[in-house]
């Protein structure tokens, strides 16, 4: 019943297509081509910043400089740090909202098309001066991504491009919460109150109110350095009266909270996809949603977790332990939440739940490493090491990143109508798992024997690990050569129906496959957005 | 909720929101013109 209304009103619209040709990705106010438009991109920045990986991973393969000069390396971590968060976890997230939130709330569109618009095309401008700098005198950023003073006052001519960059990737992603908010606020369906939303429409609400306010800290900062640098101010430096450690302060207020704005929509996109492939509903909805805000909450006043060795009073520090710590609870009702979710479920494991498994196990190793380094005497030790570095690609990439694959191929029959090549996706998952593990477990151990990040060149005692990482690391850039390849094929699949998966829920799977490009012209009328708590 | 005071709530919010946006921004700013 509720899908002939849906079907009614996508046929209303059959007279008003997309425009053809170059102007309808150039001037698009569509929700769904602007989503396709992020998702693309980031997956092209997937591939730079990927580049830059192996440049990374080759240089460190076996002990000496092998390829390239150390200021080139220094460059190669820094901007496969921004690149990676900013141009691809980050835009992801934000296609995936895109396509998937007004679909989920029945709404027609995002509640601001055109500046939809603008926050997309504002990335590749803000990307393509972040590239250029590599062909600058004095090369691209080698600061590291955290950008500290005075070591990035040394940056060559490439500094004013960074701090422009920066700016208008600050600028792009708060059009996008502005916009993320103002359409789960004012346009869900006439029967759908908060606690009745989807599970990724939520974790998205709460993103977009951390974007709000933590990206115009990173704004501020960097437009202090640009001030420090070209203006005469001494904000940062010492010389002039300024504190260097402000910046950093000041920096991880904004750092913390991007940890989690790179994963609670990976915790939206788990809770869609475990119930489907579970055949029960979430288990402790309110109860996802009450974690998610105090993880939001809690990610506030914990960033000088990072700072631990720069010095500060034993309050501060025993205050910034145990509020890192606190975030274990939260964050654990979630993973027993998804636990319990598929307890006694008739589960099946097809590609998405296959990657959301996989994100469970394994953002949970980087959980509890994150437990360990928020233990101040014994981050004392660990401190920019590899065990640092093993942490966070830990949470970020069988974290955020199988999050997205999990999401990508979850909604992918619903974006083309045909079903994707299940056996090249699960080739797909198990080469990623396999080769994930192998490039970042071993870092663990690289970092309790004291291997320092950021470096070109170590000691012989660190060689053996380092080569297993180094191979682990190519076979995980090759493996993803096959999603594109299921991507490029995608088309070429059985029909998907509306529904795709037997154990899926909510407004999305009541449109057609593939979704028209208006959807939900009026908002839906009957109680569908109960269907999915019934 | 008719189309006129839909309009008028979404205008609401989304200056609302970036109002917030630019308090985080000047205010950080200030901290900064204070503590140098």
């Amino acid at each position: 019943m509720t899908t002939a209304v849906v079907d009614g009103q996508a046929a209303e619209h059959d007279d008003h297509g997309p425009t053809k040709g170059i102007k309808r990705w150039l001037f698009s106010t569509n929700h769904k081509d602007i989503g396709t438009m992020y998702l693309i991109f980031s997956l092209l920045m997937f591939f730079t910043g990927g580049a830059m990986a192996m440049v990374i991973r080759s240089e460190l393969a076996v002990p000496g400089l092998q390829f390239v000069h150390p200021e080139f390396f220094n460059s190669m971590t820094t901007m496969h740090a921004l690149i990676m968060v900013f141009g691809a976890v980050m835009p992801a997230f934000v296609g995936l909202a895109n396509w998937m939130i007004p679909l989920m709330i029945g709404a027609p569109d995002m509640a601001l098309p055109r500046m939809n618009n603008w926050s997309f095309w504002i990335l590749p401008v803000a990307f393509g001066i972040l590239l250029s700098t590599l062909l600058m005198p004095g090369g691209a950023p080698a600061g590291g991504w955290t950008m500290y003073p005075p070591l990035i006052l040394q940056t060559g001519d490439a500094f004013p491009f960074l701090i422009f960059s920066v700016h208008l990737m600050g600028i792009s992603s708060i059009m996008g919460s502005i916009n993320v908010i103002v359409t789960i606020i004012n346009m869900r369906a006439p029967d759908m109150s908060l606690l009745k939303m989807p599970m990724f429409v939520w974790t998205w609400l709460i993103t977009a109110y951390l974007l709000i306010a933590v990206m115009p800290v990173l704004a501020g900062a960097v437009t202090m350095l640009l001030t420090d640098q070209f203006f005469g101010t001494s904000f940062f430096l010492a010389a002039g009266g300024g504190d260097p450690v402000m910046f950093q302060h000041i920096f991880w207020f904004f750092g913390h909270p991007e940890v989690y704005i790179m994963i609670l929509p990976a915790f939206g996109v788990v809770s869609e996809i475990i119930p489907t492939f579970s055949r029960k509903k979430l288990f402790g909805h309110d109860s996802m949603v009450y974690a998610a805000s105090c993880i939001a909450f809690l990610s506030f006043i914990v960033w000088a977790h990072h700072m631990f060795t720069v010095g500060m009073p034993l309050t501060g520090q025993l205050f910034f332990m145990f509020a890192t710590m606190l975030i274990a609870v939260p964050t654990g009702v979630k993973i027993f939440n998804w636990v319990a979710t598929m307890w006694r479920g008739a589960m099946t494991f097809e590609t998405p739940m296959l990657f959301s498994l996989a994100f469970v196990f394994l953002f949970t190793i980087g959980g509890f490493s994150g437990l360990m380094l928020a233990i101040q005497p014994a981050d004392v030790q660990y401190h920019d090491t590899y065990f640092v570095v093993a942490h966070f690609h830990y949470v970020l990439v069988p974290g955020s990143v199988f999050a997205i694959m999990a999401g990508a191929y979850y909604w992918l029959p619903k974006w083309t109508g045909h079903m994707y090549n299940e056996k090249l996706g699960k080739l797909h998952f198990w080469t990623s798992t396999i080769f994930v593990n192998v490039t970042f477990f071993p870092q663990h151990f690289l970092g309790l024997a004291g291997m320092p990040r950021r470096i070109p060149d170590y000691s012989v005692q660190f060689a053996d690990f380092n080569l297993i990482s180094s191979i682990g690391a190519i076979g995980f850039g090759l493996s993803q050569l096959l999603f594109v390849l299921i991507l490029v094929t995608a088309k070429r699949g059985e029909k998907a129906t509306d529904r795709v998966w037997e154990g899926s829920h909510g407004l999305e799977w009541t449109v057609p496959s593939p979704a028209p490009w208006h959807t939900f012209t009026t908002p839906p009328k009957n109680r569908i957005a109960d269907e999915a708590f019934d | 909720m008719d189309e006129q005071t839909r309009k008028k709530n979404i205008r609401r919010t989304a200056l609302i929101v970036t109002a917030v946006a630019l308090a985080f921004y000047i205010g950080f700013i200030m901290m900064g013109v204070m503590r140098s």
